[in-house]
């Protein structure tokens, strides 16, 4: 059973412009984790790959903030979560079935409580 | 679509007020004889504000184009992204130009060229009424 | 203390006035330029009056003139990122240890102040002619020229800096949270449109009428880009120097279809100033100079809440026989064209009226010429600066690229020589726009 989280850059990534609270361990660990991680942002796609590559961090997917739904399509998941600081990310996210949560809300991990109802399940 | 009550000052209250009793009107400078909106102290042609008069136009016009807005500044129309804006050509005056979210036509199906009548919608914050348009078919 | 703002008879804004009167009387010299950032850190040394402060003392130093020598001063006080009226709203704490503070407290924050730089700029000692062109710096260039040309001032500073402070300046803040719009904006703000609607709008009446897409701005866009890479100076290179594909560019995210995100230029923090003077006293300056052959100004026409095209059209049809008139040169004269680009999709109106690169067509032809080799290597260089879309919004990259090239010094320069090129901004039905030249006019 898998999670999807997909990080907006700009105003919610430490490395974005301007810097959000979610910093790349966060999302270093979540990988390490399980969860399907990548960005969904409106830097050219080529760009967010190569960051993640300068981090270290195998990511599953770096697209267009608009092609969420191609992420959707790509890949089978129990819950999916698009991570974003403006209203634009939370239209985007909510249109095609993404659970949204706010930068600042983020910085909790709280996709880290799935794993606890993983295992609930389990 | 949930949008802004624009708020009268004192010149375009005659325009509002028009609005709310559903009546379009727009500037009309007897000298230069053309009408001009929005609102304005003076013609914007002439520069005499003795030859400004507010006179009714036809609440006909034509679409001359459109975007279809994805992102808008505009908290309160945020929801119902992506919406439609059309720009109409009064049949009165086409260079005037007044805006619509042509309500009832899907997006990005706006009948570029099509004829227009003017409807009036109740903005909800205050209740004043603005002009909108919608296709005669 | 106000100045002056240019007086409205300087203007050229109509045709049959003949050939400039000041054409030959004026040249540009030093070039400087501010480094770049995309959001103000509240830093006093990073504020537009300390990087407004930075691009002068760059000019004067590029010119190789003494500060003493400059007796003019022109600058335009206002960004769209949104200049400060509140005279009760106080400058960051600590401010006033840094510089010296003139009447208006967001003066070098907020607003460029031409007191607050002569506090600042103690060795500017001698500046006499003092006046403000507003809104763009397009209206300071033909400001300074007419200034030098009619004897006002013999060596003067043309200078405006962009601030974008922290956040976001217009979406979903401020009077777009408000559920009431009052103000000029009530007729549009209601309707939703982004800064980029207008444009957009016209564009696409644009490619309705003559048949075209917006999938062929694609190699205008990533074109300019290219040139804006070269240019060390810009945001792009100093930030973010990642090449935009065509791919990128075609699967976009639509801001106002038909205008995506990259027809939209980036808000950044920087300063430009440009030493003009005197062809005599440029002789001592260690550039070449670059004469003004001819200025041309349009203003808004429109009698609705947005422009048409016929509207478009017509104003920029005006600009290209006001410019050429006042010039005493023509189209095929142009080596480059480096006009507005601050949308991307109004580019090619400002280049038709112009009648740049034309082959007999009058209009409906940019987009086909965009889809031809527009590079700084090719027969038609386009926006060679790289424009907003290249470097960041500042509405003068286009301005210093000119003076640049025409000095054979441009970080992008055209391959085949420059001689006379056109550079002017900001939107088609408000433009500011001068022609220059490498050489005298004979």
């Amino acid at each position: 059973m898998a999670f999807l989280i997909s990080f907006d850059i700009d105003g919610t990534m430490e490395f974005g412009d301007p810097p959000g609270g979610v910093t790349v361990e966060m999302v270093r660990r979540a990988k390490e984790l399980g969860f399907i991680v990548g960005s969904c942002s409106d830097r050219f796609p080529s760009w967010q790959k190569q960051v993640w590559d300068s981090h270290g961090i195998p990511v599953d997917f770096w697209v267009a903030k608009h092609m969420l739904p191609d992420v959707k399509a790509r890949f089978q998941a129990e819950r999916y979560v698009h991570i974003g600081d403006r209203d634009i990310d939370r239209q985007l996210a909510e249109q095609v079935g993404f659970h949204f949560w706010w930068d600042y809300e983020a910085v909790a991990e709280p996709w880290l409580a799935w794993l606890a109802w993983l295992d609930d399940q389990r | 679509m949930p949008k802004q009550s624009p708020i009268p000052d004192e010149l375009d209250k005659p325009f509002y007020d028009a609005c709310n009793a559903e009546r379009l009107v727009a500037q009309y400078c007897t000298s230069c004889r053309r009408y001009q909106f929005p609102p304005r102290p003076r013609c914007i042609r002439c520069g005499k504000d003795t030859a400004v008069e507010w006179r009714p136009l036809s609440g006909r016009g034509r679409i001359i184009s459109r975007v279809v807005v994805y992102d808008t500044p505009t908290s309160s129309l945020i929801p119902g992204q992506p919406f439609n804006v059309a720009a109409i050509a009064l049949d009165d005056e086409p260079e005037i130009i007044m805006l619509s979210h042509l309500p009832g036509t899907p997006v990005d199906q706006v009948p570029v060229g099509a004829a227009v009548e003017v409807i009036f919608e109740t903005t909800p914050a205050t209740g004043q009424k603005v002009p909108e348009w919608r296709v005669i078919a | 203390m106000p100045h002056p703002v240019v007086p409205r008879e300087w203007f050229r804004n109509k045709e049959g006035l003949g050939l400039w009167e000041g054409r030959g009387k004026v040249v540009a010299t030093g070039v400087g330029t501010s480094p770049t950032a995309r959001r103000w850190d509240e830093k006093p040394e990073t504020s537009m009056g300390a990087l407004t402060i930075l691009a002068i003392r760059k000019a004067i130093a590029d010119a190789g003139i003494a500060p003493e020598e400059i007796d003019g001063l022109v600058l335009t006080p206002e960004s769209t990122t949104g200049i400060s009226k509140d005279p009760n709203t106080p400058p960051p704490p600590g401010w006033e240890k840094h510089f010296k503070m003139a009447s208006f407290p967001q003066a070098g924050i907020t607003r460029g102040d031409i007191d607050w730089l002569l506090l600042n700029m103690p060795e500017l000692k001698n500046v006499k002619f003092m006046m403000n062109g507003p809104i763009c710096m397009s209206v300071s260039f033909v400001a300074a020229a007419e200034a030098v040309a009619r004897g006002l001032t013999k060596t003067c500073l043309v200078a405006r800096g962009w601030h974008n402070l922290a956040g976001r300046y217009y979406v979903g803040v401020g009077a777009s949270a408000l559920n009431t719009a009052s103000g000029r904006f009530k007729y549009s703000s209601i309707w939703g449109l982004p800064a980029c609607g207008t444009t957009a709008m016209v564009f696409e009446e644009y490619c309705r009428k003559y048949g075209k897409s917006h999938d062929q701005m694609a190699n205008f866009v990533v074109t300019s880009r290219r040139n804006g890479l070269m240019n060390p100076d810009g945001y792009y290179s100093q930030h973010r120097p990642e090449m935009i594909t065509v791919e990128d560019y075609l699967t976009a995210r639509w801001i106002a279809k038909p205008a995506n995100i990259y027809d939209n230029d980036l808000p950044i923090m920087a300063a430009l100033a440009v030493v003009f003077t005197t062809p005599e006293r440029a002789r001592d300056h260690k550039q070449k100079p670059v004469y003004i052959l001819s200025h041309g100004q349009t203003r808004p026409e429109s009698m609705g809440v947005v422009p048409t095209l016929e509207q478009w059209e017509r104003s920029t049809d005006r600009m290209g026989r006001i410019l050429y008139e006042g010039a005493g040169v023509g189209p095929d004269d142009l080596d480059f064209e480096n006009m507005y680009d601050g949308f991307t999709l109004f580019h090619q109106f400002h280049l038709e009226g112009l009648r740049y690169a034309a082959r007999g067509e009058k209009r409906g032809y940019a987009l086909d010429l965009y889809e031809t080799d527009i590079s700084i290597e090719g027969p038609n260089p386009v926006s060679p600066s790289g424009g907003n879309n290249g470097n960041g919004r500042t509405r003068w990259w286009n301005h210093r690229d000119s003076i640049l090239q025409l000095q054979g010094r441009s970080p992008s320069q055209i391959r085949k020589k420059a001689e006379i090129g056109v550079s002017g901004a900001p939107m088609p039905d408000s433009c500011d726009a001068l022609i220059w030249s490498a050489k005298p006019p004979v």
